[in-house]
């Protein structure tokens, strides 16, 4: 079993290989290429789940495979998958590089799931954030140029971050890495590279106030390419976070305190910009990074049940986050983008309203349940003022996604000649239908599943060694 | 008659023939459930241009007639000499952090479930003329309902925040879509007030589980903890804001009477009837039931918020010049008087406080539909140009008059032994307050009065719009609401059969409701003098 393991990282390489040379090839001959990438990603999902409980390690101890890696890689092929077979892929400007992109950065991510020393986890951070970069480049050059200086800073951050880190501790190795924190005292030297850090992720993550590219990228980006950048790129910064928390565990007065307050921002900021923004890419982009807010505030509890909350939460945010913008696809504009999309796409359209609620934790979805979870974690654990914060944010969040859903089930089609570039309709496909449906089964069943899919993210958790 | 329903609040125990032969486990998840599942049903049923527009609505009454039958089977299972839950339903959920998917109901919890049983039943009614986007209408008003019953059943905080949260959206978006002309301001502030509220919940419910060492959000467990008084007080005030903003209360009532005004009719039964009950309904299983000591600290509190909600109701109502605004301003007072109840913290007045949870409901339905269904026919809101129409309108002005009559509590009403239970056991503990309550339904009573006189007995006015009296589909889903109350006012034990003691169909509300009381107000009952010598 232990040699099956690492099939889904090798297919979702090789798929992205092909698909890069396919983009020389006519247009005509990558037609099925979508339906084909989507049933490939599908395998390696199965092949995940199937032999992905099987514990092992890789490559000299450079990769695991563990709870945690089966979870957080579950996620992200699942987010990648959906993302692909929702998009309409009219809209895109290189189809094939596009699905190449996604998969690379969801090899990143796996990378980053798998890995146990810095090295893995900048180099899976690095790739996932390079695919976004590219993919957004596509379609707007000036908009990859921005996201290539911000993620450059993002990414100095965190190189400088884990340099000192390592400079501080004397280990690149994450489990070295927490044996020496637990033998050593909270100092400034550690606590200033963990804040930079923690800052160099937290703009990989697009946080409030962090979304210098971010946003402007996810705005400007094709609908691919923004599901990219606010949620595979986002879930890939988050688990890097995650196995940083984890390995400083025993110090959490260098990391508890900056998370905290990034969590509390980012609630409070994304709730709020979500409720004040008109266009739905915007918001979904703010209801998302208010999203990472509690999966931030979960890692802030520093103990298990809050790091198997937040990773379950993880989870729903992935699949959202990434999704929901394919799932959107051209409706940039205002909310008359959206106006009777229930009437016209469905199935989309509940995908889209399925998105919206999770990521603003509204009931009964999964962004509900991991919020709530969370939210458990921060009272056990005393954080009373970051909770109340949190649910100021929720409320906000809240109000954001029933104006979503107004204007997609009681708002009446805008006119034909009133549709402008930014609320085209999404060219109906038998694909893309079913990769909706596929979107609101998921989400659904986030919830419906959440016993063992939350007993899962609990084992991740303690995969991570926490107890 | 009244005077014996009234007595009959101790709880007796009555054995009903039959109760407790069919426990099935799963009564009360096909209250919540199916509704869900129809909802989602119904927009896989193609419609093209509103073809089907009927049979969608004949889904939903057919659902809501079936929610009935299975409600009128507990009802008469349920087994009124048993204290604790029944019709119990447990399964792990998020088991890691506690959280159970659990389900049951007491006396108090089957009046509730009775209460949006008919509520939901009247509701449908009242939306038969909806013309617009009807699939989208009848799948979000099965929605608010499942969410209702999901939150009169739980007996898990993790539970009962779900549905209490998820009610929000189907309401606020039907507001929205199929509201009048303010729906935009009603529909916020209803999604502001409620989301507060839902707010509060979670955190008292996340304050009690922190507080009682994080094992477990059941609510046997969660709010039977001892936890110190800081804590109590904390859960408490958070309690009291979920439920104030719910049900509501002053000064958290900002969204009523926009909503009543504004919100569709069939919404506006709904939210008045059952889902703003759940605010008192709150207080009674997480405050009063669970936490006698909170439930001491905060009583005053609580009853100076009732009091002041009915007076200021009152006043509004009185010096209102729309119709709908002051119906949606006298359906907040038997909000008050329910909660009131509850805070005067004696065995009677509880009692009094959970038949108040099913004829204040009701009232308060009754009036806002009346009202809102008596502007509809008269073609004007205007309190200056309504005047004389009980001539052109008798079906209406009886209705009407049932409704006021209910609201004020008078004998033949179901009010009216709930509002004397609970004066009457309230003076004890709370008589400065008590006699501030007695002040505000004589208020009330001023403003009926004012109004039904100006309405439908002064002179008819030449200058209003033309006038016609209600349908027959109006006088349905009113007569059902009218009907209910004067069925409990008429026999709050049930009919018997004559010369026993054998109820015929129905035990009775009062029996029903009385199941579970004893062990509510057990902590409540004054201490026996010759008992303790």
């Amino acid at each position: 079993m232990k040699n099956y393991v690492l099939i889904p990282e090798a297919l979702v390489v090789a798929v992205a290989l092909v698909l890069v040379l396919l983009g020389r090839a006519p247009r005509r001959s990558r037609r099925w290429a979508p339906l084909a990438a989507t049933v490939l990603v599908a395998v390696a999902l199965a092949v995940e789940l199937w032999a992905g409980s099987t514990l092992a390690s890789y490559l000299g101890g450079a990769l695991v495979q563990d709870r945690f890696a089966l979870f957080a890689k579950t996620a992200v092929l699942l987010a990648a998958g959906l993302a692909i077979a929702v998009t309409d892929w009219s809209d895109e400007g290189a189809p094939a590089i596009g699905m190449a992109m996604i998969l690379l950065a969801a090899f990143g991510a796996m990378i980053i799931a798998s890995a146990t020393d810095f090295v893995g986890l900048w180099a899976g951070l690095e790739l996932a954030a390079a695919a976004g970069v590219v993919l957004v480049s596509v379609r707007r050059t000036d908009l990859g140029l921005r996201l290539l200086v911000a993620g450059g800073v993002a990414s100095a951050l965190v190189l400088i971050g884990l340099a000192f880190v390592y400079a501080t501790t004397g280990a690149a190795d994450l489990l070295t890495v927490r044996r020496a924190a637990a033998a050593a005292n909270p100092t400034l030297p550690l606590a200033i590279p963990v804040l930079l850090l923690l800052g160099g992720l937290a703009m990989r993550a697009g946080l409030p106030p962090l979304q210098f590219a971010r946003l402007p990228v996810g705005l400007g980006a094709s609908p691919l390419g923004a599901g990219l950048v606010i949620g595979l790129v986002a879930a890939a910064a988050l688990t890097v976070a995650f196995k940083i928390s984890a390995s400083l565990l025993p110090l959490p007065a260098v990391f508890s305190p900056y998370l905290m307050v990034v969590a509390a921002v980012a609630m409070v900021g994304g709730g709020a910009a979500a409720l004040a923004t008109r266009s739905p890419r915007a918001r979904l982009a703010y209801l998302a990074a208010g999203q990472v807010g509690w999966i931030a505030a979960g890692l802030a509890t520093h103990y298990r049940t809050g790091l198997g909350a937040s990773l379950f939460l993880l989870g729903a945010f992935a699949v959202a986050a990434t999704a929901g913008p394919s799932a959107m696809a051209g409706a940039d504009v205002g909310e008359f983008a959206l106006a009777g999309m229930g009437l016209l796409r469905p199935a989309r359209a509940a995908g889209i309203a399925l998105v919206f609620l999770s990521l603003a934790g509204a009931p009964p979805l999964g962004g509900f349940f991991g919020e709530f979870a969370v939210a458990s974690a921060l009272a056990t654990s005393g954080a009373l003022w970051l909770l109340a914060l949190g649910l100021l944010g929720a409320v906000m969040s809240m109000a954001a996604a029933v104006g979503t859903l107004r204007a997609i089930y009681l708002q009446s089609p805008p006119d034909e000649s009133r549709r402008a570039a930014g609320a085209r309709l999404p060219v109906l496909t038998r694909l893309s239908t079913g990769g909706a449906v596929a979107l609101c089964a998921v989400l659904a069943g986030y919830a419906v599943f959440a016993n063992p899919i939350f007993s899962l993210a609990d084992q991740g958790a303690e995969a991570l060694g926490l107890r | 008659m009244i005077l014996a329903g009234i007595a009959l609040a101790s709880p007796t125990p009555v054995a009903v023939p039959g109760a407790g032969i069919f426990t099935s486990p799963l009564i009360l998840s096909l209250t919540i459930w199916v509704p869900v599942a129809v909802a989602i049903g119904m927009n896989f049923i193609p419609n093209p241009r509103g073809r089907y527009d009927t049979l969608m609505k004949q889904i939903a009454f057919f659902t809501n007639l079936g929610i009935v039958f299975v409600l009128f089977i507990a009802y008469n299972q349920f087994q009124t000499f048993l204290p604790g839950m029944q019709f119990e339903e447990k399964l792990p959920w998020l088991a890691s952090i506690g959280v159970n998917y659990h389900l049951g109901v007491d006396g108090p919890g089957m009046t509730m479930e009775v209460l949006s049983g008919i509520i939901g039943i009247s509701s449908v009614l009242a939306s038969w003329g909806v013309r617009e986007r009807v699939r989208s209408y009848f799948t979000l008003l099965l929605l608010l309902q499942a969410s209702v019953n999901g939150a009169i059943a739980a007996h898990d905080m993790f539970v009962l925040v779900l549905f209490w949260g998820a009610a929000v959206i189907p309401a606020a978006l039907l507001v929205f879509g199929w509201g009048g002309p303010r729906r935009e301001a009603a529909a916020w502030r209803l999604v502001g007030y409620w989301g507060l509220g839902t707010a509060a919940l979670l955190v008292a419910a996340m304050t009690a589980y922190a507080a009682s060492g994080g094992n477990s959000f059941d609510m046997d467990v969660l709010l039977k903890a001892t936890l110190t008084p800081r804590v109590q007080l904390a859960v408490g005030v958070a309690l009291v804001i979920a439920a104030a903003t719910r049900l509501p209360l002053f000064p958290l009532h900002g969204w009523a009477s926009h909503v009543y005004s504004d919100a569709p009719l069939g919404v506006s039964v709904v939210i008045a009837g059952s889902a703003s009950r759940l605010g008192a309904y709150l207080l009674l299983r997480a405050l009063v039931a669970s936490d006698p000591d909170a439930a001491r600290l905060m009583a005053p509190f609580i009853a100076i918020l009732a009091a002041l909600s009915i007076g200021y109701a009152a006043l509004v109502a009185l010096r209102s010049v729309d119709l709908r605004s002051a119906a949606a301003h006298l359906a907040m007072v038997p909000g008050g008087i329910t909660v009131f109840g509850l805070a005067a913290l004696t065995p009677l007045s509880i009692a009094g406080g959970v038949l108040s949870l099913f004829t204040g409901g009701l009232a308060a339905a009754l009036i806002v539909a009346t009202a809102w269904t008596l502007t509809d026919r008269a073609q004007t809101r205007s309190l200056q140009l309504l005047s004389g129409l009980a001539p052109r309108m008798p079906i209406l002005t009886w209705i009407f008059v049932i409704a006021t009559l209910a609201l004020l509590g008078v004998p033949l009403m179901a009010s009216f032994p709930a509002e004397t239970m609970i004066l009457f056991g309230s003076f004890k503990t709370q008589p400065v307050w008590a006699f501030a309550v007695a002040a505000g339904l004589v208020l009330t009573a001023a403003a009926v009065a004012v109004i039904t006189h100006r309405v439908l007995f002064g002179e008819p006015n030449r200058d209003a719009p033309p006038v016609s009296d209600a349908s027959l589909g109006e006088s349905w889903y009113l007569g059902v609401m009218a009907g209910a109350l004067l069925w409990v006012g008429l026999f709050p034990g049930g009919p018997k059969l004559p010369g026993t003691q054998q109820p015929i169909f129905d035990p009775g509300l009062i029996n029903i409701m009385s199941a579970g009381i004893s062990d509510i107000a057990a902590p409540y009952v004054p201490p026996n003098p010759a008992a303790t010598q």
